[in-house]
């Protein structure tokens, strides 16, 4: 037997002889691996993006909140007033702090005033929240503070403005901490500005940044009629944070039922639990790398078939020197290894190849329809045994009948 | 010369190809004794079984009755793998058209067989470069073998042969596709290794190098005719 570093560079070198065959042989399995690559990097980016979104929300909260009720419910209980009454209710929250299992509950009211820069009306909303909304909600504070004890018993006139809030009304100004923003007739004085990097998205409210928070006490007593386009809620958002993570579906489902008994008919809320979508997407997941993983091993697979075709043709094309290699003195299992190992280097060069391509492929995606990429070396070291267990798998014909290569017959035929 | 001078014995060796109802045989009967150091030829017309002698003579192929001793190995009763071995470290084959590796160079042609004797990669180069020079082709090392002439490249084909240190080198017409004065020098050169205490078996048709060899074996219809022996020049 050979030695295996020798067997190694014979097996290099044969390679190095036919560059450019070799690389085409290899583009079956370059663009297989590139795409196992690429479909695991924008499948992960996709999933840790969607994790970090549905973890913003928080995995150990309830999220219930109002919605607009469909026509036909609003005409079944609006009695033709111009008011419509939808939403939940200080009652409904009261019951729910009832319950077992929960922590707390922060709750969030928009005030639906328009906020005006000059003319124009900005996307922002004007919102009342609980004290505790800025940690529930994972966002920090980036000057300024958040709004104190003092306020809400003062009912003071200040806000905190979110991020793009903070952009819309005063584009790049700075120094912001003290001025004031009108609303209505009054005039609140910003005593901060908040951001949420997390990417929170609550539904009806939105992202935080967009919202300036005032005080839920300032609101009842300041701002009464802030219900211009014939509606009142009482609350828009509540976040109930349950104590302990393992009963959260329970504690879902109980509130659930509470809702369904005092707004029936209503169709004017809904719920979220974060780690049930969180599971939902997991599943989801799941089945997309499945399909995707079937589609790049049908690639790999034609070209693992496309390998073992030229190495047929090289097995018939090298018969000479089979025949003269196994006079020389070597054995069967020397030639089977030396074509086994060409395949496999052949194959595998392709894998490393197919990861840069598959970076490459996943990269433009990241840029053209910006969908983040994640490596994993999982994921690197799994292609590359994909493309070494594909050299082995269609390396084996060939080499096995490159060793049953009668050296009398190819000597003979010269 | 005593029994232990004897290095390849052939006892009434046959050999029939069967292709389904039909046998064919080849060698009908080959009885002969090469002495260690000898310069043998086996002459024979084409169809006269001498490719055939030569194959088992070479270990690619084993007789189908009678014996082939080799040292005091009995080749009937080897595995492949143990066949492979032998024809690696006692047998060094020369072919008509040399059957060198396009692709490497002269030092890493005449390395090829150490490979399979697994000699260390220091050690093999040493060798190669010690053989290139006794076949007088120390400054062609690097080159490949479509940058040498016919000639150069038989030499290179000996080294080869040489390089694991045979018992014995079967040359398979080896001035064939050679030019009269190559083939000279050719002959120069196998001279010179027999001198050096080299066993060389050489099979050809051509009967005009008959006077080249100690001891003629003449193959007619699968049997030898007439041995010849200690034929001095």
């Amino acid at each position: 037997m050979i030695l295996p570093r020798d067997l190694l560079s014979l097996s290099l070198h044969n390679l190095f002889l036919h560059k450019v065959r070799s690389i085409l042989t290899s583009l079956g399995v370059i663009f297989g691996v590139g795409s196992v690559i690429a479909m695991l990097a924008i499948s992960e980016g996709a999933k840790q993006k969607a994790l970090a979104q549905l973890d913003a929300l928080g995995i150990d909260k309830i999220i219930v909140y109002s919605k607009k009720p469909p026509v036909e419910a609003q005409q079944q209980n609006s009695n033709n007033t111009q008011l419509v009454n939808y939403g939940l209710t200080t009652k409904d929250i009261g019951n729910f702090a009832k319950m077992d299992n929960i922590a707390s509950i922060t709750k969030l009211r928009d005030s639906r005033q328009p906020i005006l820069r000059g003319l124009n009306r900005l996307s922002t909303k004007l919102a009342a929240v609980d004290i505790g909304f800025m940690t529930e909600s994972n966002s920090k504070m980036i000057s300024g503070r958040w709004l104190t004890p003092a306020d809400y018993e003062n009912r003071s006139l200040v806000c905190v403005l979110g991020e793009n809030a903070k952009r819309k009304l005063f584009t790049l100004q700075t120094n912001l901490l003290g001025k004031t923003v009108k609303v209505g007739k009054y005039r609140l004085r910003i005593v901060g500005i908040l951001s949420n990097d997390v990417g929170a998205n609550y539904p009806e409210v939105g992202d935080p940044n967009d919202i300036i928070f005032i005080p839920s006490t300032t609101m009842y007593s300041l701002l009464k009629n802030y219900a211009p386009d014939s509606t009142r809620i009482e609350y828009d958002l509540s976040l109930v944070k349950v104590q302990d993570i393992a009963y959260i579906d329970d504690t879902a489902k109980r509130i659930r039922s509470y809702m369904e008994k005092a707004h029936a008919n209503k169709q004017d809320w809904d719920l979220v639990v974060p780690l049930d979508l969180l599971k939902q997407r997991e599943a989801t997941q799941n089945i997309f790398t499945i399909v995707m993983s079937s589609i790049a091993s049908i690639s790999l697979i034609v070209g693992g078939i496309g390998i073992m075709n030229i190495m047929l043709a090289s097995v018939f094309e090298r018969r000479k020197e089979i025949g003269t290699r196994r006079a020389l003195g070597a054995q069967k299992s020397d030639i089977l290894c030396q074509f086994l190992i060409e395949t496999v280097l052949l194959t595998t060069i392709g894998g490393v190849l197919g990861i840069f391509t598959g970076i490459g492929i996943s990269q433009l995606i990241t840029i053209y329809a910006d969908m983040p990429s994640v490596y994993s070396s999982w994921s690197i070291i799994t292609s590359l045994a994909i493309a070494c267990f594909v050299g082995i798998v269609f390396g084996t014909y060939p080499a096995w009948k490159a060793a049953q290569q009668n050296p009398i017959e190819v000597l003979r035929s010269e | 010369m005593s029994q232990s001078d004897i290095l390849v014995r052939l006892v009434n060796l046959k050999k029939t190809y069967f292709s389904g109802p039909l046998s064919v045989p080849v060698l009908k009967g080959i009885n002969f004794e090469v002495k260690k150091g000898t310069f043998v030829g086996i002459i024979g017309t084409s169809g006269s079984g001498k490719s055939t002698l030569l194959n088992i003579l070479g270990m690619l192929d084993i007789p189908t009755e009678g014996k082939y001793i080799l040292e005091d190995i009995e080749v009937e009763k080897l595995s492949d793998s143990e066949l492979a071995n032998i024809r690696n470290r006692k047998i060094g084959f020369i072919f008509q058209s040399f059957n060198l590796f396009p692709h490497l160079t002269v030092e890493q042609n005449i390395e090829v067989p150490m490979l399979y004797a697994r000699v260390p990669a220091k050690e093999r180069r040493q060798r190669a470069i010690e053989l290139a020079k006794e076949v007088k082709l120390g400054h062609r090392l690097g080159h490949k073998p479509t940058q040498l002439s016919g000639g150069e490249c038989q030499r290179v084909a000996v080294a080869r042969a040489l390089s694991n240190r045979p018992a014995f080198l079967l040359a398979d017409e080896p001035t064939g596709n050679l030019d009269e004065k190559t083939s000279i020098e050719i002959m120069k050169l196998f001279h010179a290794l027999h001198e050096s205490g080299s066993t060389i078996i050489m099979v050809t048709h051509n009967p005009a190098l008959e006077s080249h060899f100690d001891q003629v074996i003449r193959l007619r219809d699968g049997l030898t005719e007439d041995t010849v022996g200690e034929v001095t020049q």
